[in-house]
């Protein structure tokens, strides 16, 4: 049986585990005929990420939808249903030396539905882009049951709407992903990482973006690690660029360290750790130029910057930074809260104002879901 | 006055009030959505007894644009007839060439009112009939919109108007050493905003992605006139809520009309290597193209030409390819220095190993270019080896090339019509080129009937009937056989999300009985590609 499920600290009556597609899709219009409430949960690593539902009648689980349906190698393209936990997808993935170049906290348990609905990215969105830039196919049900695609199995069509970039992020809003075709990519020969003792605010770290004999495959910055610069690709082209940087930042009076493969593995994990540790969990995102986010962290909080995506990750078990100070910090920058404890969303809003084009989110929420039965009020906005 | 609206059927799936957004039942949409099924029925605006007489309208128009760019002159209204897909010509009602968004949003305002449907249009130069215009309709030009308005080097970031020229942009950066990475082969006419409504592509969209991929904001002009701005506007990562700057692009000119976007720029590459390979056929070619891309290699782009194409080419550009070959490849590969020379090195002996009889790389910048744009004229060259041609654009599994090619010269055989093939094979994006000549009774029917079969050839092996040219009035009747009944009634709710009315480029996209009942029209080459300095595919 399922332990008890609850999401952003709202507890479901029924908690379902469909065992099949079909039966996923029974169970939506079942529940949408009987204007019942209901969310759907891949692998629970961020049911806390959004506001409360405003009514929860049940919680349908994804995670017996756990195939791919195909895998052509030689297309670099997999289709998998949304259940699919992202390790077992790695697994399958890596037989042909291949990889899903996207980042989440938890790989063993997150799945690919998740992943998507959340938009999950860190460290290589940089040079691998977001699920928005591989994804391009998806099947969904619709909060009324109905079945769709959107997309297809090729790398490149153009033909109908982009469904499958309006299910990023929707934080299943808009239905249930049911499977998703997802460009992949081969697996670097050599990865290898570098530490500046700097911040990004130093020139080093300009020069080191503008020069274009390097070419990192992901970029971040946290207060012990200072700048961390990670090259993938041919061993050779990595190790050049591991001197070419050492040298720079000699030249600098940095001080500069080659990350042994273990340290890097402890800094990566570092990484995950602030995706799925602490009570408090935050994003705060603004343009990457605007320098230091606008937010003073309590001294207790962790922090991970991705510097080149202008987004930083903060973790703490207590209140990271000063609740009165969210407010005036949105004015200037998207923070947004992916964990919370339940006292503090009365008054914490997780996501801030609405974006300008919000009338437009709120009559595609209406066209998808008219009754608003389908995890409601838990994403922007109250949609 | 009521003529007019007579005429217009309206995809508007029964909506009484537009403002509130609802679910349609099937009842009440059809199966499709369309205006055309059961149900779906003809609208005319509540205002329509306060709508001005059709002779006022110019001169509404004009006063918000001013009247050198209102035309409604017939002979005016010529230019605007048809876009890339010239066989097919509809007369609109009224030209507009509003200077600003918010004469923009005022055209569409006053366009609403007086009942009129409205079809975006950059530079004309879309194959599938997207910027054709509908009877009695506006067309909303973005010619006049053409500055770039800001670059921001830091953030990576470019805000440009949609009338700027695609190439202007890359231009506009070189001298930072920057580029906007989506090349279309009309890149040097095709405007940002077209580029937008059609998710354009272009041979390096094979590593870098396609416009989708760059444009990461957009200010947008709405069916009711509202300003939206939508996207990540000012160099954040994400915007909140719903990706609608993704379900944007893309969206052929049916969700609105954006009159500013923004893009994300790159640092030019620090190395490119050009290669040209020649084949026995388009076997060992796609076979190539196929070692290539499975051995984890990434190029930049990888184009194939067959025999024909190659015969086309050296004719109309003088290009010293050679003419006894089956097919050939050019590829970059791009990068740093190291990593680029390394890969072309891998690639060259796959090549070898899959049978090539040739490979040859550029000695100098303007050889290179002249090899490129050999490709990116093809379209154009096929005039010299035929009278007419009907351009195609379908995609493909990349592994499955080299059988579909088979199948695609046996359409050619069986229909006994030559078919020459120039494309995207790194994406398996084909652009088949079906040749005829339509002074010959029945070779045009002939040629359409193959084309539209080597889509159904593309669907049965899990592609797509378009993947870069758009659906637009061209292939509104195929989409019905890659999509199902759910599926496009699906996108029709993102439709009345935007457009509740669908005011904005009706009669395309969604197939419909009658549309479906209209031949597809066939490929002409346009004059400017025709001059020989715009390129295509």
């Amino acid at each position: 049986m399922n332990a008890a499920i609850s999401i952003a600290g709202v507890t479901p009556e029924r908690d379902l585990a469909p065992v099949d597609r079909v039966q996923l899709g029974t169970m939506v219009r079942e529940l949408a005929a009987a204007q019942r409430t209901f969310a759907f949960a891949g692998g629970g690593t961020d049911l806390e990420f959004g506001n409360a539902p405003r009514a929860l009648d049940a919680v349908i689980r994804t995670t017996a939808l756990d195939r791919v349906l195909d895998y052509a190698p030689e297309d670099q393209t997999v289709t998998v249903e949304g259940g699919m936990r992202i390790a077992a997808l790695d697994a399958v993935l890596a037989e042909a030396g291949q990889m899903l170049p996207i980042d989440v906290g938890d790989r063993a348990h997150a799945t690919v539905g998740g992943a998507i609905a959340t938009n999950a990215f860190g460290a290589r969105r940089h040079r691998y882009g977001s699920i928005k830039d591989l994804i391009v196919g998806v099947e969904i049900v619709r909060p009324d049951g109905t079945v769709a695609r959107g997309g297809g199995k090729v790398v490149k069509n153009v033909a109908g709407f982009d469904l499958p970039k309006l299910m990023v992020g929707s934080l299943g809003t808009l239905g249930a992903i049911v499977s998703a075709t997802l460009r992949v990519l081969p697996i670097p020969p050599a990865t290898r990482a570098i530490a500046l003792a700097c911040a990004p605010s130093h020139p080093l770290y300009a020069a080191c973006l503008e020069d274009r004999s390097l070419d990192p495959a992901a970029v971040t910055w946290s207060p012990g690690e200072g700048v961390l610069l990670v090259f993938a690709g041919l061993p050779a082209a990595v190790d050049a660029q591991l001197e070419r940087v050492a040298a720079r930042a000699n030249d600098a009076g940095v001080a500069v360290r080659v990350l042994e493969p273990e340290a890097f593995a402890r800094a990566q994990q570092r990484e995950r750790d602030l995706r799925r540790r602490g009570a408090w969990r935050a994003s705060i995102a603004q343009p990457p130029a605007a320098g230091a986010a606008p937010l003073t962290l309590a001294a207790g909080a962790e922090q991970l910057a991705y510097p080149t995506l202008g987004v930083t990750l903060v973790a703490s078990d207590d209140e990271p930074f000063a609740l009165a100070d969210v407010e005036r910090a949105r004015a200037s920058a998207t923070v947004v809260l992916h964990a919370m404890p339940g006292r503090a969303r009365a008054s914490l809003d997780a996501w801030g104002p609405p974006p300008p084009a919000f009338p437009l989110m709120r009559a595609l929420k209406a066209q998808f879901d008219p009754h608003g039965l389908c995890n409601p009020g838990r994403f922007i906005g109250g949609l | 006055m009521l003529d007019m609206f007579a005429r217009l059927r309206w995809c508007d799936g029964g909506l009484t009030e537009p403002s509130e957004p609802r679910n349609f039942t099937p009842s009440e949409r059809g199966a499709c959505g369309c205006g055309d099924c059961p149900g779906a029925r003809e609208w005319a605006p509540r205002s329509m007894i306060d709508v001005p007489a059709m002779t006022e309208l110019p001169a509404r128009f004009a006063a918000i644009v001013g009247a050198r760019n209102t035309f409604s002159a017939p002979s005016d209204l010529r230019t605007y007839e048809c876009d890339g897909l010239l066989g097919m010509r509809i007369r609109p009602e009224i030209v507009v060439l509003p200077g600003s968004t918010d004469e923009v949003a005022a055209c569409v305002r006053l366009a609403r009112e007086a009942g009129m449907p409205i079809v975006p249009r950059g530079a004309g130069t879309g194959l599938s009939g997207g910027a054709l215009p509908v009877a009695g309709g506006i067309i909303i030009g973005t010619s006049r919109m053409t500055r770039i308005l800001a670059i921001d080097l830091p953030n990576r970031r470019m805000r440009v108007q949609p009338g700027a020229i695609n190439l202007d942009l890359s231009r506009a950066l070189a001298p930072s050493g920057y580029y906007y990475a989506p090349d279309p082969s009309s890149q040097s006419v095709c405007t940002i905003g077209g580029n937008v409504a059609e998710n354009s592509g272009g041979a390096h969209c094979l590593k870098y992605g396609f416009t989708v991929n760059h444009v990461v904001g957009a200010r947008l002009v709405t069916s009711d006139g509202a300003i939206v701005d939508v996207g990540a506007w000012d160099g954040s990562a994400d915007a909140l809520g719903y990706d609608l700057m993704g379900v944007v692009v893309g969206s052929e000119g049916l969700l609105g009309i954006v009159t500013e976007i923004v893009v994300r720029i790159m640092r030019i590459p620090e190395a490119t290597r050009t290669i040209f390979a020649t084949f026995p056929s388009t076997d060992e070619a796609g076979a190539a193209v196929s070692a290539i891309i499975s051995s984890g290699i990434v190029p930049a782009a990888i184009e194939m030409c067959d025999a024909l194409a190659i015969e086309a080419i050296v004719a109309a550009t003088g290009v010293d390819w050679p003419l006894d070959v089956g097919a050939a490849l050019l590829m970059d590969v791009d990068g740093l220095a190291i990593e680029a020379e390394h890969t072309a090195d891998a690639a060259i002996a796959l090549m070898r190993d899959c049978g090539a009889i040739e490979i040859r790389a550029p000695r100098d910048a303007a050889e290179r270019a002249l090899m490129w744009k050999g490709r990116k004229s093809a379209f154009a060259a096929m005039g010299r080896i035929s009278p007419n041609y009907h351009v195609q654009d379908g995609v493909i599994p990349r592994k499955d090339i080299a059988a579909v090619l088979r199948e695609i010269a046996q359409l050619g055989r069986d229909a006994g019509l030559r078919i020459a093939n120039v494309f995207h094979a790194g994406d398996g994006n084909l652009h088949p080129l079906v040749l005829y000549d339509a002074a010959k009774t029945g070779e045009e029917a002939r040629a359409e009937a193959v084309a539209g079969e080597i889509l159904r050839v593309c669907l049965r092996y899990g592609g797509s009937v378009t993947g870069e040219h758009g659906v637009g009035r061209d292939k509104a009747c195929y989409l019905g056989e890659q999509f199902s009944a759910d599926d496009l009634a699906t996108m029709q709710l993102v439709r009345a999300a935007f457009d509740p009315l669908g005011i904005f480029n009706p009669d395309k996209l969604f197939p419909t009985p009658r549309l479906c009942g209209d031949v597809p029209g066939r490929y002409v080459a346009h004059p400017l590609e025709a001059r020989d300095d715009v390129g295509r595919g």
